[in-house]
């Protein structure tokens, strides 16, 4: 715990960062990546065949493409650095050193991606007659510099997991062109696109009046999804080959849903994606509004999923291999057993553990160590030491984080002096019993 | 055992990827490119509720006309401002992580809603802009001032939480004694002192951009071809942004010396004689801020390309002396930690491994 701590008590620390990520994972990939595809794909079939109809579609898309994207998009983006900052400081500084370059150019390219995105904005009128196809083109000059934002960050997303050389070489390339670069980059591109269709059908349904043109809307999305679905699920599928066997166990897990009802919810949103899809294509004019709303809230479900499963599955590491999941670099554990981690902690309140001290000494313990992912009394029931830990005694905590580990793959160990351990497991018995009972009864009192 | 832990955490163990004097240049010039941006969002954003106000009173078609002008600048100038903090805050992360870090985590939960203001003020403002031509009747008029009034407040709000993140980064000292966001307003020194200099910057900015623009759309299209309200508006734009710099650039003189004065003493001597090189800065960032006003004055009287060159020449200078001071500064509070605590530049051999 080389740096300060914050809290969230009741939404705990883990649901903050998830928020933020999920938010902009639906806008950068649905919107900013697909939508805009969508977009320009529109004001090309409408310029191909002559119809006026699909341009005017495009051109309102792109007011709300500006709107959201340069508001929650780039608010979200930035907020995934903001957050992490707060509360995962060493893995995300660890990042950024590692890919500092990869950032960089990055930013060079956000910068492009939204100066092009105003001037096609702001441009519909510029071009007339034969030399309309200019404004189209700097449309797909905006659709490359989205996929290649994309292009860049999966690199060091895919590289949390499946670092491959990294750990040895600690070279960037190895980092970067890691075992499921590839794969990651083609699943979600073919996502963003899915998502996108996903996303504004339901807008599409409702807000474009003239029905002959709504039909020529779903014609060129029903072939642009019946070309990306597929690539999707191949996609990935390869993905799920190259990951580690270790994450590819914990994917049911990490849903928080059991087997059954993983498998039965997740087939049952690809079929509505599937039927969905058919409908465009052969029925463009009578799209359902249940079903667009059935995809619209589906695609979300999904993305929202896909994130817990890609954050979760690499526990207990938060950098594979290299940093666990609450910031303790995995080769420190050894110096951290011999020498205690309170000691190495600058700031931490507590140095040393006394017999005066154990509350206070387990409590900053607490904040190191488990305040990453666990909430003393928060909402997320499973990762609350008041229900986890409820009825249990001092002796059974302290034996437990022996082999937490052990039993439970997914988290870290606990590190640090036996000493440590005792403060910690006094600290837990305490907030999980005591102090609940206290309040239990306090409540009690009141009523 | 006895245990000596310094304020100043260890920096992280791996390298900073690449040269530190190269990042110390990229940051101070990415940092210039992302507040010059941030500067003209702030001022315009105000300046067009102003000037709406104003509008309603006088009835007079170019006024209104003026203020959409800097409510579109707003809505655009934003976007391309926030994507251009990304490098700054890339390279304030990587290169001064012991310091960046604690400080924006004492004020974390300010920090995080940073997000939430700036996301509702950009909607508040882009609703200002498209509604521009939609909210005429005067009942309306009121509220659509209402509405740009809300998101100018908060981004003119928005740039405290910055100040006091880089300004705690600087005094680890007194970190053990912090208690979040509002007490740091008063517990840091130099606070406010430059939030004034900031805002006033900002509306210098916005001031000199508005000139600028209006003198190019003057430039562009013919006089003939225009309506006389959008003649009129250029005519006004051009003479408010030149006013407005020249005002707020004079009370700089003021805001800055007031800045200074709240260095400690020993570093403010450092740029009052005792440190050749920043005193240096110092002085020359004042001689230039008068050059550059000299040169506005004569924009103003005499509206001529030449002299809007020198003074955009040592605006440009200006600025450039005030980000490298900025740096300077920073780096002259933080070097009694860095030597203590210093940062990871190279491979550190794992003595385990080297066993």
């Amino acid at each position: 715990m080389d740096f300060p701590v914050v809290e969230f008590p009741w939404f705990g620390n883990g649901s903050v960062i998830a928020v933020i990520a999920i938010v902009h994972v639906i806008v950068s990939h649905g919107i900013a990546i697909g939508a805009t595809t969508l977009m320009v794909s529109l004001e090309y079939v409408g310029m191909k065949k002559n119809k006026e109809g699909l341009i005017d579609v495009a051109k309102k898309f792109s007011k709300w493409i500006l709107i959201i994207t340069t508001t929650v998009g780039a608010l979200t983006g930035v907020g995934i650095w903001f957050s992490t900052t707060v509360i995962q400081p060493d893995s995300i500084g660890s990042l950024l050193r590692i890919f500092f370059w990869a950032w960089f150019v990055e930013w060079i390219v956000f910068i492009t991606e939204v100066v092009l995105l105003l001037v096609y904005f702001y441009t519909w009128d510029k071009w007339k007659g034969a030399k309309r196809y200019i404004h189209n083109r700097i449309g797909m000059v905006l659709v490359l510099l989205g996929w290649l934002t994309a292009a860049i960050i999966t690199g060091i997303l895919s590289a949390k997991l499946t670092p491959g050389k990294w750990a040895e070489t600690l070279s960037f390339w190895n980092a970067f062109f890691n075992p499921t670069y590839l794969p990651s980059l083609g699943f979600r591109t073919f996502i963003a696109i899915v998502l996108a269709v996903a996303l504004v059908s339901i807008f599409v349904r409702f807000f474009i009046k003239d029905k002959n043109v709504q039909i020529d809307v779903f014609a060129v999305f029903g072939k642009i999804n019946a070309v990306s679905l597929p690539l999707l699920l191949l996609t990935g599928v390869w993905y799920l080959f190259n990951i580690p066997q270790e994450a590819y166990d914990l994917i049911v897990w990490s849903t928080g849903m059991t087997k059954g009802i993983f498998t039965w919810v997740n087939i049952a949103g690809l079929i509505v994606f599937i039927i969905f899809g058919l409908w465009m294509l052969f029925k463009p004019g009578r799209i359902s509004i249940i079903l667009s709303l059935a995809v619209f809230f589906s695609s979300m479900g999904f993305i929202a999923e896909f994130e817990m499963v890609r954050e979760s599955v690499r526990k207990p590491f938060i950098i594979y291999d290299y940093m666990y999941a609450n910031g303790v670099v995995e080769k420190d554990a050894e110096k951290y057993n011999e020498e205690g981690y309170l000691p190495n902690s600058t700031f931490a309140a507590v140095e040393e553990v006394t017999e005066d001290n154990l509350y206070e000494a387990g409590e900053e313990l607490y904040k190191g160590q488990c305040l990453a992912c666990h909430t003393v009394d928060g909402w997320r029931e499973k990762r609350a030491f008041a229900t986890r830990l409820n009825g249990w005694t001092e002796e059974a905590i302290d034996t437990y984080i022996d082999t937490l580990h052990e039993t439970r793959p997914f988290m870290p160990p606990f590190v640090g002096t036996e000493e440590e351990q005792k403060a910690l497991a006094h600290f837990l018995h305490k907030v999980a019993n005591e102090e609940r009972q206290n309040n239990v009864e306090a409540k009690g009192e009141d009523e | 055992m006895l245990y000596v832990i310094s304020i100043i955490p260890e920096d992280l163990e791996l390298v900073i990827p690449g040269n530190v004097g190269f990042f110390e240049v990229l940051i101070v010039v990415s940092f210039l490119i992302h507040i010059l941006f941030v500067n003209i969002t702030v001022g315009s954003s105000a300046l067009a509720v102003v000037q709406e106000i104003k509008g309603i009173r006088t009835k007079r078609a170019e006024d209104d006309m003026l203020a959409a002008q800097l409510a579109t600048h707003t809505s655009i100038l934003k976007s391309i401002a926030v994507v251009m903090g990304i490098a700054p805050l890339l390279l304030i992360s990587v290169l001064y992580t012991q310091y960046f870090y604690p400080s924006t985590i004492l004020i974390g939960k300010a920090w995080l809603s940073l997000l939430l203001i700036l996301l509702v003020a950009f909607l508040f403002l882009y609703a200002y802009k498209f509604t521009w031509d939609k909210m005429t009747h005067i009942r309306k008029k009121r509220v659509h001032v209402l509405i740009g009034a809300v998101g100018s407040a908060m981004l003119l709000f928005v740039p405290l939480i910055f100040i006091v993140n880089v300004v705690s980064m600087l005094y680890p000292d007194m970190w053990e004694e912090s208690k979040g966001f509002f007490h740091a307003l008063t517990y840091y020194p130099q606070v406010w002192q430059r939030y004034i200099h900031f805002i006033l910057a900002s509306f210098a900015i916005a001031g000199f951009y508005l000139y600028f623009w209006n003198n190019r759309l003057q430039k562009k299209n013919g006089k003939n071809e225009q309506s006389k309200a959008n003649l009129c508006m250029q005519k006004q734009g051009k003479r408010l942004g030149l006013q407005v710099m020249i005002g707020t650039t004079a009370l700089q003189f003021i805001a800055g010396t007031w800045l200074l004065m709240n260095f400690e003493r020993e570093i403010r001597l450092l740029y009052m004689g005792d440190d050749p090189f920043l005193t240096g800065l110092l002085l020359s960032s004042i001689f230039v801020t008068m050059i550059l006003l000299f040169f506005l004055y004569l924009l103003m009287k005499h509206d001529k390309r030449k002299y809007f060159m020198m003074s955009l020449a040592s605006f440009i200078l200006v600025l450039g002396i005030m980000g490298w001071m900025r740096h300077e500064l920073r780096e002259t509070y933080i070097k009694p930690y860095k030597d203590e605590v210093p940062q990871t530049t190279e491979v550190q051999v794992n003595e385990t491994n080297a066993e």
